[in-house]
Formats: C-alpha cells, structure tokens, sequence
C-alpha cells in the first residue's frame, strides 16, 4: 500500500458530504469501497507491469484550493479550428475559458448544476470498465463532471475539445461523460496540457446510441516530469461508428487504457494510434475491445517510435465473445526502435469464443524497408535522409488517415519536429 | 577510342546474388545521346546488371569495371551515382506510403542539385515544375499528394518513374522492362515520354524482353544478354530478327549452372 493511494482515499472520503460535490456521493462512495478492497500495483501486477507507479508515489503534486489562475493558461490554438471547448483548469471546470453558447442540439452542463441529476448519476461509470485503478481514483476524487450531450439527429460540425490544463505542481481529475443520441454525429478531442510535476488523471466514458458517428482525438502530449493517467471508453449501440486517434508523447508517466464495447450489431470502429518517445520517456497504451454481439468490425493501427532510454508499452486486447459471429477484427502494432536501449513490450492478445469469425494481429518491432531504402538512394537521396523520411513516413501514414484535415495539417509539423529532435541524437 | 566520348564502359563485368554468377564478362560502351536496348531470354541477367548499376545490396560486383562519365562507378554509394546521371526506371517501382510523391520528388532534385553546388529549389518553383512534369506524362495533379506509388496501378507506376526522369534530368537512364504489364496504350505514353528526353546528353538502355517496345522507342543498337554476356549486337534490325525467331536459337548450350545442378 503506498502512502500517496492511501492519502488519496482519506482526501476521497474528505470530499464526500461536501455541498457541492454530495450528489456525487453514490460514485464516489461506490468507488472508495472498492479501492479499500483493492491492492496498489506492484511489478507483479499484470496491468502495470511495464509500467512501475513509483512516479506516482513519489510526486510532490497536490490538488490547488485558490481560485484558478487564467493568466497563465489557455488551451492551445489549433489553426483553421475555433473548437467548442470544455475547459479544466487544475481539475475544475473552468466557466471562463469554456464556450457558452453553443449550437442547437449540443448541451454541455456541469453535473452539480444539473436538475436531474439521477439520469447522469446512472451512466457515470457504467461503460468504464472497474478494473481501472485509476479510472475508479477519478470516481472517487474529481470534483468536477461535464456532460456532453448531442441530441438525435444532431451533427455538429465544429470540433468539441475538451482541455484538461495543469498549473504547476497541481494533482487534477477530470472526469467527462459525453452522449451521443441516436443518428448524431460529432468530434470530439481531448486535450491535456501540463507544465512541470504535475500529475492528473482524465476519464472520459463515451455512449454512442444506434447509427452515432463519433470521431475522437486524444492528444497526450504532456512530457518531462508529468504524471498522466487517462482514459477514454466507447460504448457503441447498434449501427454506431467510431474513428478513434491517439497520438501520445512520453513523460516519467503517461498511461492511456481505451475500451470499445460493442452493445448493438453492425457498428464498427478505427482506432489509430501512434507514439513517439524520446529521452526516458515512458508511455503505455491498453486498448481492450469487447466484440460482445454479431456483426462487428474493429480495425486497430498502433505505431510507434522510440528512441534513446524511452519505453512504450502496448498491451492490445481483443475478446470475441461466444455469440460474437461474423466479427471482422484486425490489430496491428508496429514499432521503429532508434537505439539500442529503447525498449517496447508488446502484446497483441486474441482471446476468441466464437467460430465464425476473422481476425489477425500482429505486433512487429520493425528493421527499415531495404527496398524502399535502396530505392530512394538510386535518386540520389543519402541513406541517412532517406532512413528519416521512411521513418517519418511510417507515422505518417496514420497521420494521413486522419479524417479531419485540419486537425491533420496542426499534427503533422508537431510531429515531424518531434521526430525530427528524436533522430538527431 | 577517347574515354571523353564514352558515357559508360563496361569492361569485362562479372557479378553475382547470393553467390551465384549473374553476370559473366559483360562489355558495352555507351556514348552520348545513344540508345541502346537489351534483350534476352528470361533469366538473362537483363535486370540484374540495372541492379549491379544502381549499387543494389546483395548485388556484388566479382570483377571487371564500369565507368560512369570517366568515373569509376564502383566508387560510389548508390545515391552518389544517382547525383552523378544514373537513373534506373524501375520494372516494380516501390510503394511507400506515407511519403508524399511531392516530398520525395522534391528531396531527390533538391539531392542532384546540391551535388552540383546549386541550392535547393523553392517549394514553389518546384510545385510548378513537378506539375508540368505530371501533364506530360498524363498523371493527375493529386498524385503529387499521395505516397510514393501508394495504390498506383501498374502503368501509373511507370508513369511515375518517367515523371522522376523528366524533373532529375539523368545523364544515362535504364528502363528496366519498362513495358511489362502495359497496355498499348500505356506504352504510347510511356515512349513518348521517353522520345521526348532523347538528346545529344542523355543516353538510354532499354531491357526489354520483348521487340513491341522498340516499335516505339527505335534503339541505336540492340544487343542480345544470354547467360550473363552479350552475345550478339547488331542495328535496330535485330530486335526484328529476334522477334521472329525468339531465343530458342541460344540455348542450344545449357546454362552453367544447370550442368553444375
């Protein structure tokens, strides 16, 4: 038991009763129970195996009491996109930096403020899965629950970005549940943004109803000696569709676990996912998905580049259930490492009930392309660009599958001068 | 004959793959503005010496020596000799997804140009040229976007490989089977493409297995690659000859290899 996990249940129980944060007492009180019951991971722990939490343990980050600070803090300017943002600032929403009018079928509410209450109360925490250490810390200590709600039918077209900024040396969670009615489409990013120790974590549970569409952007770009610990999990009703992006950077801890639980038959989902760690940089992605009804399909495309000391863990897991017929499932992980001392632990995991399925895996830790080497070289361009553009072309490749243009056109250059700094040294 | 007027010598070319004799003493001279085709039997070693050319891994030069421009080509990496005029059209260009066409075609012209101490082009110079260059060989302006002859069709592909041609400019080009899997009308295009570069500067050495593609591109001189050595030259005449005879005539000896099989 580590002294920082048994704070934070003494500051969870703390929370409970207060006037503002009592009605969500049911999911607080709920989640505390189960992490009195449950042990701290250690190395032997199959889901943080990888991954030790000794940066957790050891942070000096604590949650800030004094109104938030504005001066400082602003969610970044992604070029060609006024998104509608859902700003937190230190774990607490943040009224100022957040949009108020807001097109007609999308409403965004805090949960406090909410009459009805109950209907929220019901699904927090429902499509999360509880084995999220953790995913269940949020239940029991963030303050804040934003709830985004597309009504039936609705499309929104711009962009909603949900930011999850830190000040520094601040502990924060936020928590996010976001509804998409029958027919309603939107995309929606999550963004977290933290300078210095800091350590947060941020949960967002995503109900997709029959024939939704959600595109979905997690940039975890946070780096140095941030903690983060995060994740975003899809529930799909009949004929939903969903087109996941991940793109990660390392930090001393960088956590992501994504699920997608098919609930309705013919939905399907991409999840494109791509990493670029430097220095001692760790990151670590679980995507489980859950093909527990017919007819779905999921389309999985994970890659990364680790350079120098950086690790990333990938743990991807597919569970095709006994009545799961006719599922089409495809997972691929392919990895560049830049030294010798990087390291990746991967593990594509098929777990398989039903008999009429098609499913494939695989997870690479890739040599370079000779004959796409040899062929750049034979127009004159030296081994060493061409190793770079190949390189760079790798992650490109699911940058240009984004759907979004202009998110694409922001990533791109970030990217490339990340990577460009990775393969310098 | 004064070294100045050879663009590439070949001299008593061995080499090898994988420890087995492709090429068994090879000799050609190229001169300015000359074509030249290849032909042969399957097997030959047409695509190999492209390959020995180019500096390909796993291609290992035995003996014999090979002059690109009173240059020993043998003392150049491959990019190098590239930068020096060597351009190879490929018979299966490579796909690379994720690197845009633009982006490649850019890097390579600008690669050529810094060799010769000039500076890298501006982008929008470029674009311009490199739209030119897509009209005259009938490629859609949106393949400059995409990867590199990611999802091309084969007469695309080879499209492609003219288009890299026109904007690099090669002193010496080598179509390697450059009709294979084209239409006719693919091939119309493909010609003209390649007529439309001959010049007093530029040579070119056609492989080709079959005579069809030297309706088209009529050649100085044609030679005929058996077992790795040329073992016929002639005009343009003999790529008829051959047409109508096939190459039944020049396996009256079995091959080396298969007597040591």
């Amino acid at each position: 038991m580590s002294e920082w996990f048994s704070n934070a249940l003494i500051r969870a129980q703390d929370l409970t009763g207060l006037v503002d944060q009592q009605w969500m007492d049911p999911v607080r009180t709920k989640a505390i129970t189960q992490l009195k019951n449950t042990a701290w991971p250690n190395r032997k722990t199959e889901a943080w195996r990888y991954t030790p939490l000794r940066s957790v343990e050891r942070t000096t980050a604590s949650v800030k009491s004094t109104e938030n600070d504005l001066s400082q803090l602003a969610p970044v300017v992604i070029p060609g996109i006024e998104p509608i943002e859902v700003v937190f600032i230190d774990g607490r929403y943040c009224a100022a930096l957040s949009s108020g009018e807001l097109p007609e079928g999308l409403s965004i509410v805090l949960g406090s403020k909410l009459e009805a209450r109950d209907e929220l109360l019901d699904k927090l925490s429902a499509i999360k899965p509880e084995r999220h250490l953790f995913g269940m810390l949020n239940d029991a200590l963030a303050q804040d629950v934003v709830w985004i709600k597309v009504g039936c039918g609705v499309s929104i077209d711009t962009p909603i970005r949900i930011s999850n900024l830190s000040s520094q040396s601040a502990e924060s969670h936020v928590k996010a549940f976001v509804s998409l009615e029958e027919g309603a489409q939107a995309t929606i990013l999550e963004m977290a943004d933290a300078e210095g120790q800091t350590l947060s974590t941020g949960f967002t549970e995503y109900d997709l109803a029959k024939n939704a569409r959600l595109e979905h952007y997690r940039f975890a770009l946070q780096t140095g000696d941030n903690v983060s610990v995060g994740g975003s999990h899809f529930k799909l009703e009949e004929g939903a569709q969903l087109n996941s992006n991940i793109i990660g950077f390392g930090s001393d801890l960088q956590r992501l676990d994504t699920d997608i639980i098919y609930a309705g038959e013919n939905a399907n989902a991409k999840l494109n996912a791509i990493y670029l760690l430097d220095g001692k940089e760790l990151f670590d992605l679980h995507a489980t998905v859950e093909h527990a009804v017919p007819n779905c399909v999921t389309e999985e495309n994970i890659r990364g580049i680790v350079a120098d000391r950086a690790r990333a863990v990938f743990n991807g897991r597919i569970h095709i259930h006994r009545d799961a017929q006719k599922t089409l499932a495809e997972l691929n992980n392919r990895n560049l490492l830049l030294s010798d001392k990087a390291e990746i632990n991967t593990k594509p995991e098929l777990e398989i009930y039903a008999d009429d399925v098609r499913c494939a895996h695989g997870a690479t830790v890739a040599e370079i392309d000779k004959k796409a080497l040899y062929y750049l070289q034979t127009r004159g361009i030296s081994r060493a660009k061409a190793q770079v553009m190949l390189n760079f072309g790798f992650i490109n490749e699911l940058i240009d599958q984004m759907p979004n243009e202009v998110i694409a056109e922001w990533v791109r250059p970030m990217i490339r001068s990340r990577f460009e700094q990775m393969e310098v040294k | 004959m004064s070294n100045e007027n050879v663009l590439l010598s070949i001299k008593d070319l061995h080499a090898s793959v994988e420890e087995k004799n492709i090429i068994k003493g090879l000799n050609l001279e190229i001169k300015p503005g000359e074509v030249h085709a290849i032909m042969g039997p399957n097997g030959a070693g047409k695509s190999t010496l492209g390959y020995v050319l180019s500096g390909r891994e796993g291609y290992e030069v035995d003996s014999g020596s090979v002059s690109l421009g009173g240059e020993d080509l043998f003392d150049m990496e491959t990019e190098e000799r590239a930068r020096a005029g060597l351009f190879l059209a490929f018979q299966y260009p490579v796909e690379i997804p994720g690197v845009s066409n633009l982006e490649f075609l850019k890097a390579s012209v600008d690669a050529t140009r810094e060799a010769n101490g000039e500076e890298a082009i501006t982008s929008a110079d470029f674009l311009k040229q490199a739209k030119e260059a897509c009209k005259k060989v009938n490629l859609p302006v949106s393949f400059l976007k995409r990867g590199v002859n990611e999802g091309f069709s084969g007469g695309e592909k080879k499209r492609n490989e003219l288009m890299q041609m026109l904007l690099l400019k090669p002193k010496l080009c080598i179509l390697d089977e450059t009709d294979s899997g084209l239409d006719i009308d693919a091939l119309q295009v493909v010609a003209e493409g390649v007529n439309s570069q001959r010049s007093d500067e530029r040579s070119f050495i056609v492989v080709t297995h079959y005579q069809r593609l030297l309706d088209y591109i009529k050649p100085d001189y044609v030679h005929v690659l058996s077992d790795g050595k040329i073992v016929k030259s002639g005009d343009a005449s003999l790529a008829l000859e051959l047409e109508a005879q096939g190459y039944s005539w020049l396996q009256t000896e079995p091959a080396e290899d298969e007597l040591e099989g």
